[in-house]
């Protein structure tokens, strides 16, 4: 047992979608109380940003001086922070696969745990409330998020195990699971012989490689989540964003639960209502999602941006 | 009326003040704040009012046995489960197991209710006055469910018995489902039913009710069999 939640606020624009995927994910912690984690996309950044694990029982700010020295011969490094458990950068001018490989050169335990201009995610051993005196989510303002806290069954608890998992290779595509694939070692064996590399041993990580794959082929994320529903095998319901698009997935037999509410302002998604009824004002219609449902939502188009982008040229 | 409030509350301690107030004799009570908890109003065994004045999560109003429960917003999984009488109606939605494993009493879903519906039902009724998802009916062995919208695919999937009345489309029988002439007094009854809970349903509803093949065991099937095993 897991719990996903996601809120996706229809404006498009940034929003105290921290405070409320934090709230939803308080009220799931019972489903989960070993990792949690919560991924924003936020305002666009002059660059990439980046949160890095910088590896465990390492000195951590030994680590960030060297991600800062190696990143800086690919960009300019326009931020370095040390947050909880995670380094924080933005980097300007670097294209994100080199950043990637850049950062994850430096030791067998550095991971890239996000990356994107908007995306950051989030994530520690231990109950959704700690998350607020690591990172502060609360205050963070953002167009949608997803939130995870996990009851781990299959796979060690540490944080790279916990979710959100962002879809190494397409930068700003995250994902969160409730469930079990069950061709997990099928795909993996398949990806793994196309150069894939995979982080954890966690089932959930399959499903962000999975729609990373789609998307870089061409497909929308709604196309890949449709897609999902015959192609991944087992019992789930996932959330899955990008920069543009919010939605959701669940397996054809309805096993997992999942409750989508749909307001003027905002859509809510979370395993049970107890969390919906947390980030929604009363009055709202919750509705359980049907079997092999999917479920997506653009975000309205960006305002004209006052500059033009520079920096991430990828997809 | 008496009144208990689950702020701050623990569903324990929830339980507990609506045990009190039925094992003194009140008729009556309203439960504020529920917040969507789960194991709401469980295990009442008298026949006594209790309305609840919102959403409520998982197995609301299971195991009970007289209860009359009106929730006043949508029900998680399993609302009603294991009733052997009373009533239960949900004002919105209901999710997947709606009134599952029900001996008997009335479970009503104004809204729409999710994947398996009255599965495995051995008496009682179900009323859906909107649609109903995947497998409603599954393995149902008595009762009956009256569904005023459209059902989703597998519908009443290897009952044994007990019939799924369905007023709209029917997406998908299950295995050995079968459509069945409705009688005049079956339709007649489904609309008192329906008047009673005030809900409207169509003009018209189609019957569907066990084919009995799975009854029994079926030497001709025995290559089927073979290749499942």
């Amino acid at each position: 047992m897991c719990g996903i939640v996601g809120f996706f606020d229809k404006s498009g624009e940034p929003a105290p979608v921290g405070a409320a995927v934090l709230a939803m994910l308080s009220a799931l912690g019972c489903r989960g109380p070993d990792s949690a984690g919560i991924a924003l996309w936020g305002k666009e950044a002059d660059g990439v940003v980046v949160r890095v694990k910088p590896g465990e029982g390492t000195d951590t700010e030994a680590r960030r001086r060297e991600i800062v020295r190696r990143v800086g011969r690919l960009g300019r490094v326009r931020v370095s922070t040390t947050q909880g458990s995670l380094l924080r950068l933005v980097v300007a001018k670097a294209e994100p696969a080199e950043l990637a490989l850049a950062i994850e050169a430096v030791a067998p335990d550095v991971e890239v745990v996000s990356m994107g201009r908007r995306l950051e995610i989030v994530k520690q051993v231990g109950a959704p409330r700690s998350l607020e005196a690591q990172f502060a989510v609360s205050k963070i303002a953002a167009s949608h998020g997803l939130g995870h806290t996990r009851l781990s069954t299959e796979s060690r608890v540490d944080l790279s195990h916990s979710q959100p998992f962002w879809a190494h290779s397409v930068p700003d595509l995250a994902v969160v699971h409730n469930g079990h694939i069950t061709n997990y070692h099928h795909l993996r064996r398949l990806y793994e012989q196309e150069g894939v590399r995979f982080y954890t041993e966690n089932d959930s990580e399959v499903i962000g490689v999975y729609l990373a794959r789609k998307l870089r082929a061409g497909a929308s994320l709604g196309e890949a989540l449709r897609d999902s529903v015959s192609e991944l095998d087992g019992a789930f319901s996932y959330l899955a964003a990008t920069s543009d698009a919010f939605g959701f997935a669940k397996d054809p037999f309805c096993l997992k639960p999942l409750i989508v509410a749909e307001t003027d302002g905002a859509v809510a998604v979370a395993n049970e209502e107890i969390a919906l009824a947390a980030g929604l004002p009363k009055g709202y219609q919750a509705r359980e999602a049907g079997a092999g449902a999917v479920g997506l939502w653009d975000r309205p188009a960006a305002a004209p941006q006052p500059r033009p982008r520079r920096g991430c040229k990828a997809a | 009326m008496k009144i208990v409030d689950c702020t701050s509350r623990s569903v324990r301690e929830i339980n507990e003040a609506i045990r009190r107030l039925v094992d003194a004799g009140e008729p009556e009570m309203l439960v504020r704040n529920p917040g969507a908890r789960h194991n709401l109003a469980v295990a009442v065994l008298k026949d006594v009012a209790i309305t609840i004045d919102g959403p409520v999560g998982y197995y609301a109003g299971g195991m009970s046995d007289g209860v009359r429960l009106t929730i006043q917003g949508s029900a998680g999984w399993g609302v009603a489960e294991c009733m052997l009488s009373g009533t239960v109606v949900v004002d919105g939605n209901a999710g997947n197991g709606a009134a599952a494993s029900i001996r008997g009493g009335t479970v009503v879903v104004r809204g729409d209710a999710a994947a398996r519906a009255g599965i495995a039902m051995k008496g009682g009724l179900l009323v859906i006055g909107g649609d109903t998802g995947y497998m409603t009916g599954f393995m149902m062995q008595r009762g009956r469910i009256i569904v005023c919208g459209n059902a989703g695919p597998a519908l009443a999937d290897s009952m044994y018995e007990g019939i799924v009345f369905v007023g709209g489309e029917i997406a998908e029988l299950g295995n050995d489902a079968v459509i069945s002439e409705a009688s005049p007094e079956e339709l007649a009854e489904i609309g008192a039913t329906l008047t009673g809970y005030r809900l409207k349903g169509p003009g018209s509803f189609r019957k569907v009710v066990s084919g009995r093949k799975l009854w029994n065991y079926d030497k001709k099937e025995i290559d089927i069999w073979k290749a499942a095993f």
